[in-house]
């Protein structure tokens, strides 16, 4: 069977590349050992695609199916649904209920595919029912949902897979840095020997074609949100696809693309979506949690 | 939300994604990519034996504002007081000299070697250099120097540009710097081969003294230019060795005597009859070659380098450079350095001159011209402390010893040691934050 997942010699390190979770994913690993490198590929490409299968929303008979179709009747969930649910609570306290992973439910009404196609407002007003955090009761064992809510791990999924291929690859070569980077969202295992960074590229968001911005990374994560093509465009106006729970419309004036460095991936991708979601107050914002970051306006 | 409140929620988002992960928070916040100003602080005590004893600090800091966009600046302050040789040889009896200056006199004991003790100065030197790519695998460095002494001031540019090759296996580097150099010492310039003047109770008066001082002396300040040209291969050889070798050219014009060396002139008894200023060609040409190989142990690194360097004054020099550095432990090291330097004297080195002889066109007795050999021994322990911070102390010997490069030594100069070592002792601390 042909390897899902293909190896490269660069200098200095060896690149392995598949793609899983509707992105690119790449792991750079400081090592000249092919083999070394192959297993550590193979091992991330599983722990990728086990997330993948077990909280994507579009895939069926996983745990986020089994919740979203029961129609409010608990469901029994295991110990890493329970910590990946007690993080979406934590976010959704501390962002006073800006980070909501039901508002998923919305993209019943907002298409974001860059034309100018606003939903009808009545469309909107009929999901807003539907939205609502503290409507769900979970503890260690299960989860009861109301009616028509719908679960979406989809905002926190990748950089959670990301800290997760780190880890695996961290117990199964403690001494060997390793760089993970799924589409911009990155976590590196440990620093490098001899103080050596690892150099990235990151897209500039308002020009793909355009060659890319590098960026030495020692250790920690960095994660990017942003809006380069889930955007609408109407009257001048652009609609970014982070959308207010509260209102049901996407937030104004926000920032078309934030970067975040933090220990964690996770910890940056949330500190940049929470940036977002503050709108016109993103760089103020972060400036306030004293991360470094960069912000695209 | 509002902003007011948002202040821990960094904090409390590491704390909910280390639970999330089953993983411990570090205290340290992730330091990175850009980090901030990089600052070393280095501070210097030099003591030569009976001569020269120096203080510098150094500062330097250096700051990626991204993408490689690299600044860095030094400032070094030092200050020297002491002793040097004149050049003058030493006799079985009592010395005069005059000060460079002119203002005044030093005597020199029977059998010691003259030392002009008016030397002290202080020395401010500031360097700034920008380093940025321009293409890929291409980087171009810039910079500029400004040094300052009480009658020497030294300002230069200087920019290179470096492109690896080779998957960055290969950097090929070309370089140039040119410095312009003003001297203006106190008491003015002398006159190349004028004799020294010293007022025995000849002159009638201070004035007469002051008359025939100036005679000997050149008005206004003189300038020298030096440029450099660097050519440099650097190449990866495995992941644990690492070569270098340079190439570069060196061109100095204008005023390169020392104003404060003299020569003897002795006649055929050795006896000292008069002292002159030295004088040296007005224009010198470089060249040296550099070869470093750095390897990589599983505990430490070997550097061990080769210069030669050869002019058109007849100097060529050997220097063997090496420092092993052996790790002790993850955060401390230990690292020998041993130096050895060879060096043969200018086609115009003299020792003194003799009265019989007629003048040549240039001379100086200055011992750093003259053939030696020199050894350096250190010995240097670094660690880096739970902040992260490096902190180094290097103590170092350093021994110069010059040489006789073949000149008959007539009558009472027999007795005498013209060229004794010149022997120094170096303490550093440095900190790196």
């Amino acid at each position: 069977m042909q390897q899902p997942f293909v190896l490269e010699h660069k200098t200095g390190h060896i690149c392995g590349r598949f793609y899983a979770m509707a992105s690119p994913c790449e792991l750079l690993i400081d090592t000249d050992d092919m083999l070394v490198a192959q297993q550590l590929v193979a091992l991330a490409y599983q722990e990728t695609k086990r997330i993948e299968q077990k909280f994507s929303r579009y895939l069926p008979d996983n745990i986020v199916h089994q919740i979203n179709s029961a129609e409010g009747n608990p469901v029994a969930i295991d110990d890493e649904t329970f910590k990946l649910l007690s993080f979406a609570d934590t976010c959704y306290q501390i962002s006073q209920g800006m980070f909501d992973i039901t508002s998923g439910v919305l993209r019943k009404a907002w298409r974001f595919d860059g034309s100018d196609k606003l939903p009808d407002d009545s469309l909107v007003q009929d999901l807003m029912p539907f939205i609502g955090w503290q409507k769900i009761h979970f503890d260690q064992h299960q989860l009861r949902m109301p009616k028509g809510y719908e679960l979406d791990f989809g905002g926190i999924g990748k950089e959670y897979a990301v800290d997760k291929v780190a880890q695996v690859c961290l117990q199964a070569q403690p001494t060997i840095s390793i760089l993970i980077n799924f589409g911009g969202d990155i976590q590196i295992t440990r620093a490098r020997d001899g103080q050596q960074p690892w150099v990235i590229g990151i897209e500039n968001p308002l020009n793909q074609d355009k060659a890319v911005k590098t960026l030495s990374l020692y250790h920690g994560g960095m994660a990017t949100s942003g809006d380069s093509r889930r955007y609408l465009l109407k009257n001048g106006e652009r609609y970014s696809h982070i959308l207010n729970p509260h209102t049901g419309y996407p937030v104004k004036n926000a920032p078309r693309s934030v970067t975040v460095i933090a220990e964690h991936c996770i910890q940056a991708g949330l500190l940049a979506t929470l940036a977002l979601l503050q709108g016109e107050q993103a760089e103020a914002f972060l400036k306030q949690q004293q991360v470094q970051h960069w912000c695209m306006r | 939300m509002q902003l007011t409140q948002n202040k821990n929620i960094s904090h409390a988002l590491l704390a909910a994604s280390c639970t999330l992960l089953g993983v411990t928070p570090v205290a340290q916040a992730a330091g990175n990519s850009e980090d901030g100003w990089k600052i070393d602080t280095a501070l210097l005590l030099y003591s030569e034996q009976d001569r020269v004893s120096a203080v510098e600090s150094v500062i330097a800091a250096s700051k990626d504002f991204g993408d490689q966009h690299i600044f860095s600046g030094k400032l070094v302050i030092d200050t020297l007081t002491g002793s040097s040789a004149s050049g003058a040889v030493p006799q079985d009896k009592v010395q005069t000299f005059t000060r460079p200056s002119g203002n005044g006199q030093y005597q020199i004991e029977a059998n010691t070697l003259p030392l002009d003790d008016t030397f002290h100065d202080t020395r401010v030197q500031l360097n700034a250099q920008w380093t940025q790519p321009v293409m890929e695998n291409t980087r171009v460095s810039s910079g500029v120097h400004f040094s300052k002494e009480y009658d020497y001031l030294s300002l230069a540019v200087n920019a290179s540009l470096a492109r690896d090759f080779n998957n960055k296996n290969t950097t090929v580097s070309a370089g140039f710097s040119y410095a312009n150099d003003t001297i203006d010492p106190e008491g003015g310039r002398p006159v190349g081969f004028s004799g020294m003047v010293i007022n025995q109770g000849q002159f009638s008066s201070e004035d007469a003294y002051k008359n025939a001082f100036d005679l000997t002396r050149q008005d206004g300040s003189d300038t020298k230019s030096t440029l450099d040209l660097m050519f440099g291969l650097t190449q990866t050889i495995n992941r644990r060795m690492i070569m270098q070798l340079n190439y570069g050219f060196s061109k100095v014009d204008g005023y390169l005597t020392d104003p404060f060396k003299v020569l003897s002139v002795v006649d055929q008894s050795g006896t000292s009859v008069n002292t002159l200023y030295e004088n040296r060609p007005d224009n010198r040409t470089k060249h040296n070659i550099f070869v470093q190989g750095k390897y990589a142990f599983d505990s430490g690194v070997a550097d061990v380098s080769y210069r030669f360097a050869t002019d058109d004054w007849d100097i060529d020099s050997h220097t063997v450079d090496s420092k092993f550095r052996f790790n002790l432990s993850d955060n401390s090291y230990l690292q020998p350095h041993v130096r050895f330097y060879q060096q043969s004297a200018a086609n115009f080195y003299q020792p003194f001159l003799t009265q019989a002889d007629p003048l040549p066109a240039f001379a100086t007795a200055d011992y750093r011209l003259g053939e030696m050999t020199a050894f350096t021994l250190g010995l240097k322990y670094g660690m880096t402390l739970e902040s992260g911070n490096e902190l180094a102390f290097r103590v170092e010997y350093y021994q110069q010893n010059p040489k006789n490069n073949g000149t008959p030594l007539p009558g009472q100069l027999q007795q005498q040691d013209l060229f004794p070592s010149v022997k120094a002792l170096m303490a550093q601390v440095s900190y790196s934050f």
